[in-house]
């Protein structure tokens, strides 16, 4: 058949008329009389899967439990995941395929930082609800937006501020040594650092190092000729690992205090670090409310048992971000439900901000308000010498504000 | 045939964004920039031998050129690709001079290296770049007109990447692409047949340079966002294997591999856990089997078939 | 900055700098001698090298296995399966395309599957370290701190280095290897068979990176991601000349103290772009590197 340009006018007339069919709703996307769709997206792949799987894991468990419980006024939830890569551009091409193809109601994602800043003028410019998993995503959360909410783990300016309050007041440091990493992180967590250092009339000395660094001798003797009362460490899990052990071999005997960012896996760090004589004086920062593994948050760890038997049975699962799905996924359903039988994302939005309640997960509770987007800001911190964790007295935050 | 493919293609790229969503289309518009991206490649690699391996750096310039001219200076879109190509270009053509005297791998190496470094600078030139924040862009507007969705920006997508395939082929047929090709085969018998050898060296970097550039431009005619993490030597390798994969040499096969792999790419992102593996098993299994590409394969089939 | 501290400064950094230099140039020969003999830059050297912590990992820490059989099982698995690689994959590329570029196409992919692979088995997501396969008590050296596990690194990159020289100058293997790099033809006419040198070459690569693994990987800890350690192992190969083995060794030292030096007394940030800018500036002032012959010019 030969194609014709009358053939091509036609089939464009007809595909003209399909396409503007029923995809321009009057009605919210993603809602029917039964069912609510979120769109859940997070690392699944690559580098940075253990950022957000089983974090994505742990909300599809709470979602599930929701809807065995019987759903919200009557609707079940549908969950729609797409890998983000932790990349902008696949975090963008996530969002799009979520939000345009398939259409849903609210969007739950985003365990990478800086890639789900990338995601914000489309966010906003759609009108779409965004919750955070567990990404601290300060760049998306300040200024604040109508649509976006996050740091269900910390925001990252409490992250370095409460480092340097417990430093001050607990240990009573005045010199600190303060060790983060030179990306989007980094740069958020030192300025709060700098607010609560300026507080408490702490000086700091300050070394950025990339997290693929392997030879940490460089940042290390620089901080320690600094003379500092106390070394912080704000990065990722290895490069913090190097330089617990850097500080052991170099006879280091200053308390040192690893942020929530490089915890992890707190055996493996231990051997990592080469056994407990270098972590003789040693404090981690966490925002879960009770020790891992502790009576408080068992029922999340049981919850995934449960769930994903074959995951719990592999090596490193759950991984160590799980429970912090939870808070995320706990907010969207009390929004959800506070938004009543007709729900629409303004009223599920308006709800969002006069959220605060304690998830029984996190160290503080999820407080939103009117200009405020980030759900924790608190952490506790913990003394570890290789087997025994000591709970500190205390929960920490940091002094620094927004300046809009 | 050929006819018959281009009436096929131009079908599909205006039914596109009456047909489908802006996801799709946001889909078209990286697969076309990528397009352009690949036909640089081609030039430089494909057309003159030359294996330089710079070009996530060129593209990145292009996106920061264009980003911060059209954000912070409001200049027209067309402007602002344009001035995107253009200092593209002309880092290009510095390199190109510094290149002169290498051959090969330590060519390729050179290359690389420049490329990270550049990817450094962008991270850490926060005053400019915005460093790891990324930087965020600025709506494309041509005097009224602003470009706020990717279904705005899709037709001005497609102009560019058309006109850039214009000018490949342009070049390609002029004494300029002969003497691309001549220095591909043999410097010291494209020399002896008057070639001016470094000059046409130096002009293969500039212009394919340019092409990255030019393909910044179209990214920021569809983006709000761009962060250094996208810069590096993966999307550098990305492009080549697309120009690999589809076939070294060919005009056809720079744009058959941009459209294939994006595809691929794509796909392959529903299956997360078998992702790399599989990414790396295409690229072996090709080198292994389709080494002039994926097109070159088909057509080498089909011409059997039919003579069988 | 006082005198001491730089005194000091310049101690640990020119002594660890030789350490983490150890580990540079056992990778620089690694990829160096896969390029004399075939030339192809290896992309898949990082992966090879991080492959055959994790085979070691798995064995130690999750199998139990005794280190006096764990290690030579680690060695003959990364000889067994580069020389695999070389014998099925690169034989056939070779044969559809003589074109460098899909050589190195083929390397790059083996990358991708070594490390999608590891990521499979679900070891690479927290930090690993299996216990150093020497003691790390502290050593002094002047004023600098180093430990005997950086000791023994710094020994043994010299004794391998010694050993692949002497393998490459006295015996029948290593001239065939020789000669198989500097004319494929005429080895072939001399009755060299390629297929083999091409397998030994690769696996003895792959044992050099295996080692280098067994010593560093407690020291670097390891990710799936811990290949990237082979950017610098291309600059230190670069520098000391790509086709010399003690050049690369040289080279492995030179970028170890570089990027010690550049972190003490420019700035931190600056540690993670130092080997590219050694790379440019080497290529551009000195394109054969410090050892390296003179670059040859194909005869076409």
């Amino acid at each position: 058949m030969t194609v014709t340009k009358s053939t091509v006018l036609a089939a464009g007339l007809a595909a003209a008329l399909l396409g503007t069919g029923p995809a321009a709703a009057q009605q919210e996307p993603g809602l029917t009389p039964t069912s609510i769709k979120i769109g859940m997206f997070a690392p699944l792949s690559g580098a940075n899967m253990a950022y957000g799987f089983d974090v994505a894991n742990a909300a599809k468990m709470y979602y599930d439990k929701i809807n065995k419980e019987g759903g919200i006024h009557g609707r079940k939830i549908e969950v729609v995941l797409e890998d983000d890569r932790c990349n902008a551009n696949d975090l963008v091409a996530a969002v799009k395929k979520l939000v345009e193809q398939d259409q849903v109601f609210i969007l739950n994602g985003g365990s990478c930082s800086a890639a789900v800043v990338a995601a914000k003028e489309y966010v906003v410019r759609n009108k779409v609800p965004l919750v955070m998993l567990n990404a601290s995503g300060d760049g998306a959360l300040y200024p604040p937006t109508d649509y976006i909410f996050g740091a269900f783990s910390i925001s990252q300016y409490a992250v370095g501020g409460a480092m340097i309050d417990f430093a001050a007041k607990t240990l009573g440091a005045k010199k600190i040594a303060y060790v983060n990493h030179d990306d989007a992180y980094g740069a958020w967590n030192l300025e709060g650092a700098k607010a609560d250092a300026e507080a408490s009339k702490v000086d700091l000395a300050v070394e950025s190092v990339n997290p693929t660094i392997n030879d940490v001798t460089a940042p290390f003797l620089k901080l320690r000729a600094a003379n500092p009362d106390a070394l912080l460490i704000v990065t990722y899990a290895r490069p913090a690992a190097l330089m617990i052990k850097k500080a052991a071999e170099m006879g280091f005997n200053k308390p040192i205090i690893l942020s929530v960012t490089g915890t992890a896996n707190l055996s493996q760090l231990m051997q990592n670090v080469g056994g407990p004589d270098a972590l003789k004086n040693f404090y981690f920062q966490d925002v879960l409310a009770d020790l891992p593994g502790g009576p408080k948050i068992k029922w999340v760890y049981d919850m995934y048992k449960q769930s994903y038997p074959d995951l719990a049975a592999k090596p490193d699962h759950p991984q160590a971000y799980m429970p912090y799905g939870i808070p995320s996924a706990m907010s969207i359903v009390k929004a959800l439900q506070a938004a009543g039988p007709n729900p629409t994302r303004e009223k599920v939005l308006d709800a969002m901000k006069t959220l605060n309640f304690d998830s029984g997960v996190m160290a503080g509770p999820v407080v939103f308000g009117p200009s405020e987007r980030a759900a924790n800001k608190a952490t506790i911190f913990i003394k570890f010498d290789g087997t025994n964790q000591t709970l500190q007295p205390g929960v920490y935050s940091s002094r620094w504000k927004f300046k809009g | 045939m050929r006819f018959l493919a281009i009436a096929v293609a131009a079908a599909v790229l205006i039914a596109l964004p009456l047909v489908t969503t802006g996801y799709v289309v946001y889909l078209a518009n990286l697969l076309l920039t990528f397009t352009v991206l690949c036909l640089g490649m081609h030039i430089v690699i494909g057309e003159t031998g030359q294996f330089s391996l710079a070009h996530a750096a060129f593209y990145g310039i292009g996106i920061y050129a264009a980003g911060i001219a059209g954000t912070t200076f409001g200049t027209p879109f067309p402007v602002s690709i344009l001035i995107g190509g253009l200092a593209a270009s002309a880092i290009g053509f510095v390199i190109g001079m510094v290149a002169l005297r290498m051959r090969d791998i330590y060519l390729a190496l050179a290359t690389f290296a420049f490329g990270e470094a550049m990817q450094w600078v962008f991270l850490n030139w926060n005053a400019v770049t915005g460093g790891p924040n990324g930087l965020r862009i600025a709506p494309a507007r041509l005097f009224g007109l602003e470009l706020v969705t990717d279904k705005d920006a899709y037709p001005f997508v497609v102009a560019t990447a058309i006109a850039m395939l214009v000018l490949t082929v342009i070049v390609a047929r002029a004494r300029l692409g002969r003497s691309f090709r001549a220095v591909r085969e043999s410097e010291i018998a494209a020399q002896a047949m008057g070639v001016p050898v470094r000059r046409t060296k130096v002009v293969a970097f500039g212009i394919s340079a340019f092409f990255a550039g030019i393909a910044g431009g179209m990214f920021t005619l569809f983006s709000t966002y761009i962060h250094p993490d996208s810069l590096g030597f993966q999307t550098t390798i990305l492009v080549l294997t697309m120009v690999v994969v589809g076939g070294l040499g060919s005009i056809g096969g720079a744009v058959g591999g941009a459209i294939a792999f994006g595809l691929i790419s794509e796909l392959l992102r529903q299956a997360p856990s078998f992702q790399e593996i599989a990414y790396g098993a295409i690229l072996i299994v090709f080198m292994m089997y389709a080494p002039k590409g994926l097109f070159a394969f088909l057509a080498d089939r089909f011409r059997g078939a039919r003579h069988a | 900055m006082d005198k001491d501290l730089i005194l000091l400064f310049l101690q640990q950094g020119i002594v660890s700098g030789m350490v983490v230099g150890s580990v540079y140039a056992l990778l620089a020969l690694s990829i160096v001698m896969i390029f004399k003999t075939s030339e192809v830059p290896n992309f898949a050297q990082g992966e090879i090298f991080m492959a055959a912590g994790y085979c070691a990992l798995f064995l130690l820490v999750f199998q139990a296995t005794p280190v006096w059989l764990a290690v030579p099982l680690t060695l003959v698995v990364a000889f067994a399966g580069a020389a695999l690689f070389r014998r099925v994959v690169l034989t056939q590329v070779s044969r559809a395309s003589g074109s460098p570029v899909n050589l190195v196409i083929a390397t790059l992919g083996l990358s991708y599957v070594l490390k999608g692979l590891v990521r499979r088995t679900g070891f690479g997501d927290t930090p690993r370290s299996f216990p150093a396969l020497v003691s790390t008590d502290g050593v002094m050296i002047g004023q600098a701190s180093i430990t005997r596990l950086d000791v023994a690194i710094f020994l043994t990159a010299l004794a391998v280095m010694a050993f692949l020289f002497c393998l490459f100058a006295y015996t029948k293997v290593g001239r065939a290897m020789r000669a198989v790099g500097m004319n494929p033809k005429a080895a072939r006419l001399m009755g060299v068979d390629l297929q083999r040198i091409h397998m030994l070459v690769w696996g003895l690569s792959a044992v050099v990176s295996a080692i280098a693994a067994l010593l560093i990987s407690p020291k670097i800890l390891m990710t799936a991601e811990m290949g990237g350690i082979v950017t610098m192992a291309f600059a230190a190969a670069i520098v000391g000349g790509f086709t010399s083995l003690p050049g690369a060794v040289v080279g492995g030292f030179v970028i170890g103290i570089a990027e010690n030096l550049v972190g003490l007394f420019i700035s931190s940030r600056a540690i993670v772009v130092a080997p590219f800018v050694a790379i440019m500036l080497v290529l551009i002032v000195r394109p054969q590197g410090l050892f390296g012959g003179r670059v040859a010019i194909k005869k076409v």
